[in-house]
């Protein structure tokens, strides 16, 4: 089963509701990681502020802070950095984890309600 | 005058910084010590002078008080507590991460919601665990937590797995994510806080139409919390010995409409009233004047007594910040202080000068700004309401981001939107618009965002320039705004402030928080001094002499320009 693992920067939340305009883009990239442990991938989510020990942990991670802070989020794949500086999109996300058309999966929101169980 | 009826085991008080709560908490405890009881004192408020008032060195375990037996009191400060939790949660990592990430870490631990959160934890260790005060018949708090950290911690969703959750959760609870082992003492502080029979809380308020309208809102938040067994008590009721000083007979008059007009839910609750002491209620003896029936007898005072320096009033200030030309002007402090009618005073007299001046006020009744708008050619008055602003701000919210979530999740980012840091983003965000006007005019507002607030903005809004690559959410003016904030030539800061205790304490601590995001206030103004206003009523007097420390150190200490007004009535909204 493959791993995905992301490093956020320090946020006090992930939706960006504490930013001057909600993040559209975090709120996005939440749905798509949803999706993602719906295909049977770990994921892992670790925010600076919160779980610093997983950060601390990782040698690479630590690296990658000290070359820019802009560097995160980081996105690790089995243990492997696979991008920095950004969240990755859907479809960029299924590539890298080589998985199939991205097709079948509509955008969380538009396919069922929120009690029905893909978007929750 | 009488004080609280103290016929349960926890008693809270709470209203604005300023109205009492510590000289209600220490009398009301010392006269139940009188009566035999064993009473504890605890105090949870950042800016508690509960040592000076009782007399004693306090420490966060019980100490008994010299000269009141059966009288002890503990001293909490939450940004301590804050603090010390930051410490628990970065200290390992200095040195493990670069600095950038342990700044970034850092503040992430600095906002309201944190000191909140913090606050109420040391709020459960006593409330919660019979043990911790199993030997008082009495405890006794000098503030009380607030709706929005109740409503937060009695929602089942902020103790499901949403917050450690693998899609992150939006919440205030976020930064103190390691308390979910606390849960079971947070619901027994909650049911106790509830519970008419073991617990009472009273709202302090001055007999002033806007301190009565501030425990109205609060009444009403505590009884949809199921918090119901409340009191309210009226402090520092002020009648003038003999008619004739107007400005004796004003605050006599002030106080009087202000109970006549109280809000009717208000006035329904059972009630006490104790009087307006002139010198500050510091020592036991004070204490109980308080419970007294006889009327406050003035001290004997030199006449020549004043403030070492005392300053004049805003029209040095007005001169300075009237020399640019242009640029933003604002007006910061707590509730109560008189940010209003300072903006206005400075809107209406740069615009006196010939300049062109738009007066932004939060201010709902803006009475003083629909007086001036007329007769002042030149000066625009423009309005923020913070309801609408954060009615729109939460419904784009939940538009945008609520509808990914399921039932709980969605709970808790509604509960989010109800922090006071969400009121502060909203109102930051008309904010923000309004000060873009300052490049070609003057605009003087009465409103500001917490340098906390400016420093989090600040970091989400390098943030999606850097790391999304793009500006499209971010308004330009937005983008420019700490900078002309930072900008001493662009925008004068002035803190308002009361010559008291309390509000002198709150004021300073806002200077930090301003200076934390690189801001430098331009000037403090001291307002409602009876020192300056005149009066001769013996008690007034004797209340201006109290002053002179507060209005000494402001200006040899806190403030590079100090401004002084005199007490006027028309403070009062």
């Amino acid at each position: 089963m493959m791993k995905l693992e992301v490093y956020d920067p320090a946020m006090c939340c992930s939706t960006g509701v504490c930013g001057p305009e909600v993040d559209p883009a975090l709120v996005r990239f939440a749905a798509d990681l949803q999706w993602l442990a719906e295909q049977s991938v770990t994921v892992q989510r670790y925010n600076l502020s919160q779980e610093p020990q997983a950060f601390a942990a990782n040698p690479a991670i630590v690296k990658e802070m000290e070359a820019g802070m802009d560097r995160l989020p980081i996105i690790v794949l089995d243990g492997r950095i696979v991008s920095t500086g950004v969240y990755l999109s859907r479809d960029q996300l299924a590539r890298k984890l080589g998985l199939g058309s991205t097709e079948a999966a509509k955008p969380a929101g538009s396919c069922c309600s929120s009690k029905s169980g893909c978007c929750s | 005058m009488t004080l609280p009826v103290a016929d349960t085991r926890y008693l809270f008080f709470t209203g604005k910084g300023g109205v009492g709560k510590t000289s209600l908490s220490c009398a009301t405890g010392l006269a139940l010590a009188e009566a035999g009881k064993k009473v504890l004192i605890v105090s949870t408020d950042p800016a508690s002078n509960l040592d000076e008032v009782l007399g004693a060195d306090l420490a966060a375990a019980p100490t008994p008080i010299p000269n009141a037996p059966g009288l002890f009191a503990l001293n909490i400060d939450p940004e301590a507590a804050a603090h010390a939790y930051k410490e628990r949660m970065v200290g390992p990592y200095r040195g493990v991460l670069p600095a950038a990430a342990i700044a970034s870490m850092e503040e992430q631990f600095s906002g309201a919601c944190t000191v909140e959160i913090a606050a109420f934890d040391e709020f459960a260790k006593l409330l919660g665990d019979p043990n911790a005060t199993g030997d008082f018949d009495h405890v006794i708090f000098d503030t009380a937590p607030t709706g929005h950290t109740l409503r937060l911690l009695t929602l089942p969703s902020a103790w499901t797995d949403f917050i450690a959750s693998s899609t992150g959760g939006a919440s205030c609870l976020g930064p103190l994510a390691g308390l979910e082992k606390q849960k079971a003492l947070y619901a027994a502080t909650v049911a106790q806080l509830s519970n008419p029979s073991t617990t009472t809380v009273i709202l302090v308020g001055r007999p002033e139409r806007s301190a009565l309208r501030e425990a109205e809102r609060t009444r009403k938040e505590l009884v949809d919390l199921g918090v119901t067994n409340l009191r309210l008590a009226l402090n520092g009721i002020f009648t003038a010995l003999r008619p004739g000083d107007p400005v004796a007979d004003a605050m006599t008059a002030r106080g009087r409409n202000a109970q006549l007009d109280m809000p009717k839910a208000l006035a329904d609750l059972p009630r006490t009233a104790t009087p307006f002491v002139p010198a500050g209620t510091v020592g036991l003896d004070a204490l109980r004047a308080l419970s007294s029936d006889r009327p406050t007898a003035p001290l004997p005072v030199a006449a020549a007594n004043t403030a070492a320096n005392m300053p004049g009033g805003l029209d040095p200030l007005i001169d300075q910040i009237a020399a640019a030309g242009h640029g933003v002007v604002m007006t910061l402090g707590k509730g109560g202080v008189g940010k209003t009618t300072i903006a206005a005073a400075i809107a209406v007299s740069l615009a006196r000068g010939g300049h062109r001046v738009v007066l932004s006020t939060t201010d709902p009744a803006a009475h003083v700004a629909a007086a001036v708008e007329e007769s002042v050619p030149g000066l625009t008055i423009t309005r923020i309401d913070p309801e609408r602003e954060v009615a729109n701000y939460r419904d784009e919210v939940l538009a945008k981001a609520g509808k990914n979530l399921d039932a709980a999740g969605r709970a808790m980012l509604e509960e989010d939107l109800r922090s006071p840091c969400t009121e502060e983003i909203a109102v930051f965000r008309a904010f923000a618009r309004t000060v873009e006007d300052g490049k070609d005019q003057f605009v003087v507002l009465d409103t500001a965002p917490t340098g906390h607030t400016i420093l989090l903005l600040d970091a989400a809004e390098s943030y999606h320039r850097e790391v999304m690559r793009t500006q499209a959410d971010m308004p330009e003016a937005v983008r420019k705004l700490l900078p002309r904030l930072r900008d001493p030539d662009f925008t004068k800061a002035l803190i308002v402030t009361l010559p008291e205790a309390t509000p002198v304490h709150e004021a300073e601590r806002l200077q930090r928080d301003l200076a934390r995001a690189g801001i430098e206030p331009f000037a403090w103004v001291v307002n409602q001094s009876l020192l300056a206003s005149g009066t001769e009523d013996p008690l007034l007097v004797q209340r201006g002499q109290y002053e002179i420390p507060f209005i000494d150190r402001v200006f040899a200490d806190l403030s590079p320009r100090t401004a002084v007004i005199p007490w006027r009535t028309a403070m009062d909204g």
